[in-house]
């Protein structure tokens, strides 16, 4: 099925017509409807953009209720209670911040933390089932309807000031996410017969290159704009899937290994890595809304947070990555290491928003996919 | 620059073009004697330099070309000269005072840390006590003799002590400690400080000779051309000496540098007619251009394009021929033999000095903290040096072979067994990191305090299309 959509889109691709269309499509994209029909999209083929991305908690204004430990302990807090300014000792740079920065870079040189640990508590949060199996360590959605969720990170964060509403990283990830065109992540659907109900569709995933397109306000995404496909740096993030649509809702395979940019402002360039990512997607010919739930990868979620957010900006949410990342390796429920056993990955999600956008191929993205695609076998 | 951008959304068979256009040069970055040396390089054979203006010099004091940073102040020796501008770092700053008439950097050897960094306090006791220099031993002042006269930008302050410092431009003057041969300049960087970098010492120079409405940047491989919008120009090996031959099409693509009407010529600078009254700026003799697809400022993606290249008023000369250059995520990385990117380590201490802690005659500790949590043994594991075969030279200047015991990170003792030979940049080991699996692979890239810019490291970046090339430090 994935070699024929390549070789397909590939043969489509080199035709003129293609180019006429593309441009048809362009043209006639301000007239499109927001309705989802029993239609195909022109040429079969539909694509959006990634503009919101955040990391699925459920949470109370309060916290009361999952956290009533209260917040976890940040850089700032620790320290004051690590070498306390009361007892008068004088201290040097090594055995202080070098001694705290270290274990932060080398955090399994220390056993466990320090610190207690205050994880999220309840059987309430957000995600997706990932295992087909409900059990203790599982949640159910809000509203009870849903059970089965895995999404163990929200243990981890959910007590995390910088992750929950009005956070510094829960702000500003999104915000970076829409400001750097290196985080520009697309989804294409192709072989696309109804896009309200299709049983087999491919969905093929890219890193863009081109601002979003914002109204007036520069808050808005509007729909229409095209998006370069990035196949020269970003073909580290080309991703290839099947997945079906039932009653407007995209459901995929989950995809085995996938990065994803995410990067900030402080010039980095940072990932996250996903194992059995999939995407739940409500469509429509205008945007996309839901989910993309996987197990995050724990040496990588860790790095992208040292990596991206000082200690100074890690203490703006009390986020204490020595801390977290005990939590992370404590909570890990996925892709056992072969050889020691231990879980290198954790059930996680994010919600997500997205818009229509025109994805504009060259041809070397089909060739760079199939050649990924031929490498797993 | 936004406009610019909307305007290739809305004509998508340009940007298709240019994308695939793209894809062609793609697979050739691979050899540093190949395409990428031609980009980020000039030969070492009919090198060439910035010009600059020539300004009135008190006498004992001379310009001197250096390879990365163009055309600096030096001492009769040919010493770099530098100034320690004031930044406001977390919490105060610390530095010279532009016009302040006095220096802050003094003969004290301090002892604990300023505290001007979030989140440590201050009153931290610094390490390596025992060894540690004052301000004035890392950095000597540039005195004057007590009869000196000001000359133009230079002037003079008094230190404490009653001697005479020559300033240039408001700032006082010092040297590096460091530099010990004509070209060193080892003390700094004329690369732009951005985020939490430290307060740094910065090579000071005269002003570049180019004409109003562009500005040279500094890049890590050369100094490069752009105009005031930020846009980069262009050359193109289809124009004649002094001659365009882009017209039409062409010409809306590339965007001739307009010159005003009353602009003169100047040291390689020229103004040729395009057609009557509409005129453009040559640079050595080649028509310049901007590249109107380029998305934003300080582009290198006009050079893809078969013929074009961007302009420097000089670039350095190639680094050691076992290295490569490797497309990664964001750009292009200089990397070792085997494809591994480069990493810099850069670090100055929490003082009210601001001492570098990033070169082997520096205190080990902070680098060692970050690698191995102090133990060398897991360093050595997580940054490798980068090994120098036996006799290895370079061309450049700003790439040496050092002697380094790698258990203490320190400059190896004369006879010692354990030394090893490693590459370093500017006399500063580089590194490649062990989690690195993949060529162009850069996952240590901002590995550090304050993304590496505090205390850290950061990829050994040429090319970066999406941050307007981050040449920052």
């Amino acid at each position: 099925m994935q070699d024929t959509a390549i070789a397909s889109a590939t043969k489509w691709r080199q035709t003129p017509f293609f180019f006429a269309l593309a441009g048809a499509v362009l043209a006639l994209s301000g007239l499109a409807g927001t309705a989802v029909g029993a239609e195909a999209p022109a040429d079969g083929r539909i694509g959006y953009v990634l503009t919101d991305r955040h990391w699925a908690i459920f949470e109370t204004e309060d916290g009361a209720a999952e956290c009533p430990q209260g917040f976890n302990l940040g850089p700032r807090e620790q320290y004051s209670k690590q070498f306390p300014v009361e007892d008068g000792v004088e201290r040097t740079v090594v055995e202080t911040r070098l001694l705290r920065e270290g274990r932060q870079w080398h955090p399994t040189i220390v056993e466990e933390d320090l610190f207690p640990f205050y994880a999220a508590q309840g059987n309430k949060s957000v995600g997706l089932d990932l295992d087909g199996v409900a059990d203790d360590n599982d949640f159910q959605s809000e509203d009870g309807e849903t059970s089965g969720i895995d999404n163990q990170l929200y243990r981890v964060i959910g007590c995390i000031a910088h992750y929950r509403a009005g956070g510094i990283i829960r702000h500003f990830e999104n915000k970076f996410a829409q400001q750097y065109n290196d985080n520009r992540w697309l989804v294409e659907l192709s072989q696309v017969d109804d896009l309200a109900n299709d049983d087999d569709v491919v969905v093929s995933i890219y890193r863009g290159m081109d601002d979003l397109l914002t109204d007036a306000s520069g808050e808005a995404f509007i729909a229409g704009a095209t998006q370069r496909v990035d196949a020269r740096w970003g073909r580290q993030y080309m991703a290839l899937t099947t997945g079906k649509i039932v009653d407007g809702t995209l459901v995929t395979e989950p995809i085995d290994t996938i990065k994803i940019p995410w990067s900030s402002t402080f010039d980095t360039s940072g990932y996250q890595v996903f194992r059995g990512l999939r995407l739940q997607l409500d469509l429509d010919t205008e945007s996309a809304e839901g989910m993309l739930a996987g197990y995050t990868d724990v040496e990588a979620f860790n790095h992208q947070l040292n990596t991206t957010w000082s200690t100074h900006h890690q203490s703006y949410g009390q986020l204490s990555s020595l801390s977290q990342y005990h939590a992370l390796r404590n909570f890990a429920d996925g892709y056992p290491d072969p050889e020691t056993g231990v879980n290198t990955a954790i059930s996680s999600a994010i919600k997500v928003k997205m818009t229509r956008v025109a994805v504009m191929h060259p041809e070397v993205s089909y060739q760079a996919i199939a050649a990924r695609a031929e490498s797993r076998k | 620059m936004r406009r610019r951008i909307n305007r290739i959304n809305q004509v998508p068979a340009l940007g298709l073009v240019a994308t695939v256009m793209l894809m062609n040069v793609s697979a050739t970055a691979v050899a540093q004697d190949g395409l990428a040396s031609q980009l980020f390089w000039q030969p070492e054979s009919g090198a060439v330099w910035e010009n600059y203006f020539e300004e009135p010099m008190p006498p004992g004091f001379q310009v001197v070309s250096t390879e990365l940073d163009g055309p600096l102040f030096a001492d009769s020796e040919g010493r770099t000269l530098y100034k320690w501008p004031q930044r406001d770092l977390r919490n105060g700053g610390t530095g010279d005072r532009k016009d302040g008439g006095k220096s802050n950097c003094t003969d004290t050897v301090l002892r604990t840390s300023a505290g001007l960094m979030s989140p440590y306090p201050p009153g931290l006791i610094l390490p390596d006590l025992d060894r540690r220099p004052s301000c004035t031993d890392a950095w000597p002042p540039v005195l004057a003799a007590a009869d000196a006269e000001p000359v133009g930008k230079w002037d003079l302050i008094e230190r404490e002590d009653g001697s005479l410092q020559w300033s240039h431009d408001g700032f006082p003057l010092y040297r590096s400690a460091l530099d010990q041969e004509q070209g060193d300049v080892l003390g700094g960087l004329i690369l732009e400080i951005r985020g939490d970098a430290p307060v740094v010492r910065v090579p000071v120079g005269p002003r570049s000779a180019i004409p109003p409405g562009f500005q040279v940047v500094q890049t890590t491989t050369g100094r490069l051309l752009i105009d005031d919008d930020g846009d980069s120009l262009y050359v193109w090996d289809g124009d004649e000496p002094n001659q365009s031959n882009c017209y039409d099409e062409c010409a809306v693509t590339w965007v001739p540098a307009q010159a005003p009407a009353t602009a003169s010529p100047q040291a390689g600078w020229s103004v040729i007619e395009r057609s009557p009254g509409k005129n453009q700026w040559t640079y050595r003799g080649q028509p310049i251009y901007t590249y109107a697809p380029d998305p934003r400022a300080r582009s290198l993606r006009g050079s893809d394009i078969e013929g074009w290249s961007n302009v420097y008023t000089q670039r350095a000369l190639p680094p050691p021929a076992e290295f490569t250059v490797q497309d990664s995520r964001i750009g292009q990385v200089l990397a070792d033999a085997n494809g591994k990117t480069i990493y810099t380590y850069s670090c100055a201490d929490d003082a009210m000095d601001q001492l570098a802690c990033d070169h082997p005659d520096s205190p080990q500790e902070y680098r060692m903290a970050l690698c191995g949590a102090g133990d060398p043994e897991r360093c050595l594991q997580t940054f490798q040096y980068v090994a120098a075969s036996e006799g290895a030279q370079s061309v450049s200047h700003l790439w040496s072979v050092m002697s380094i015991d790698p258990m203490t990170g320190r400059r190896a003792e004369q006879g010692d067994a354990a030394a090893v030979a490693v590459w370093a940049h500017r006399g500063r080991p580089v590194y490649t990191y062990g989690e690195d699996e993949m060529p162009g692979d850069a996952n240590a890239d901002s590995y550090g305090e304050f993304n590496g810019r505090r205390n850290g490291f950061k990829a050994f970046w040429l090319r970066d299309d999406f941050r307007n090339n981050m040449f920052s430090r």
